[in-house]
């Protein structure tokens, strides 16, 4: 089964009753809101990376951090711990 | 580079052997931040881990519903209680006696740890690992699902719950007894609680007891502290 973004759209596709039906799916398909940093605020700390709850949050090359699309489940921890403002949550469709 | 050459997380090494693809934990768990922590700290060790829960669903002679991750090598046993408070009333959440009991038993090393404080607890469980002899750590997890509150207040309910004194961090081994994380400035304990939808109920009369528990519970923990 190929796996998609949308976890609704799979959702009416398949039933998930059979044991392993949840198996496709990443645990960022069930995302909300993605977060999003300001170059211009980010001190490059690395909070944002120690309170990540699933390990999404990477560090990139130029010393900013970045999260992993799917991998993050869009819980919003990140955003309300940085000190500085510099996340924000960005809604999906 | 072993270490992250950065402000916050330069004290901790940046692999990851928590693998996200498989567990299926909720948005903001605190669980799983506690369990990506205490991986980080065991390393290698992990593989021969093993999760449980207690037997009889009773832990030290008090009922409880935790999951346990069970480490052994040589002579050093680590048991660590991953705790979310399920099913629990206004008294547990104010009042841990595990770790005080687990003291008692002969345990070598006995400590608190929140994912909240994220080095507090790698530091802990480091320690765990270095004392021979059997260990105990209990991690206080705040459950957004099960507290009801929102998940991105997952690690602020966490700290809350430290500073309001109702959950202090601590460690105990032979010869010492330390407060890890000194709350001097306390905040209020309806802060924590009200925090929670799940003690949305909870009177006013109610709130003054468990307060007032919450110093007496903390007045003893100093009373073993050692001046330093």
């Amino acid at each position: 089964m190929e796996v998609t973004s949308k976890f609704s759209k799979k959702m009416m596709e398949c039933s998930l009753i059979e044991k392993g039906a949840a198996k496709p799916f990443m645990p960022g398909d069930r995302r909300k809101a993605l977060p999003e940093w300001d170059k211009d605020r980010c001190i490059r700390c690395g909070l944002c990376y120690i309170y990540c709850p699933d390990g999404a949050v990477y560090r990139t090359d130029d010393g900013f951090f970045e999260a992993d699309e799917k991998m993050c489940k869009g819980c919003g921890i990140c955003h309300r711990e940085c000190w500085f403002g510099s996340i924000s949550m960005v809604e999906e469709e | 580079m072993d270490k992250f050459s950065l402000y916050v997380p330069n004290f901790l090494p940046c692999k990851e052997y928590f693998d996200p693809k498989k567990n299926n934990a909720c948005p903001g768990c605190g669980i799983a931040l506690a369990v990506r922590h205490t991986y980080k700290a065991v390393e290698k060790l992990i593989e021969k881990a093993v999760w449980e829960t207690p037997s009889g669903g009773e832990l030290f002679g008090s009922k409880t519903d935790v999951s346990l991750l069970k480490i052994k090598q040589g002579k050093t046993e680590v048991i660590i209680c991953l705790d979310n408070e399920a099913g629990g009333s206004l008294q547990d959440a104010i009042k841990k006696q595990m770790p005080a009991i687990a003291a008692a038993e002969g345990f070598k090393y006995v400590a608190t740890a929140s994912p909240s404080y994220p080095f507090d607890l790698y530091d802990k469980m480091k320690k765990a690992l270095e004392t021979e002899g059997k260990s105990y750590i209990h991690i206080l997890c705040p459950c957004p699902v099960g507290w009801q509150f929102e998940p991105e207040t997952t690690v602020k309910v966490g700290r809350w719950a430290v500073e309001s004194r109702a959950f202090s961090l601590y460690e105990v081994g032979s010869g010492f007894y330390n407060q890890t994380v000194k709350t001097l400035k306390p905040r209020q304990l309806s802060d924590y609680i009200k925090a929670q939808e799940r003690f949305s109920e909870v009177t006013d009369e109610q709130l003054a007891e468990a307060s007032t528990a919450v110093e007496k519970e903390y007045s003893k923990l100093l009373e073993n502290i050692q001046p330093e």
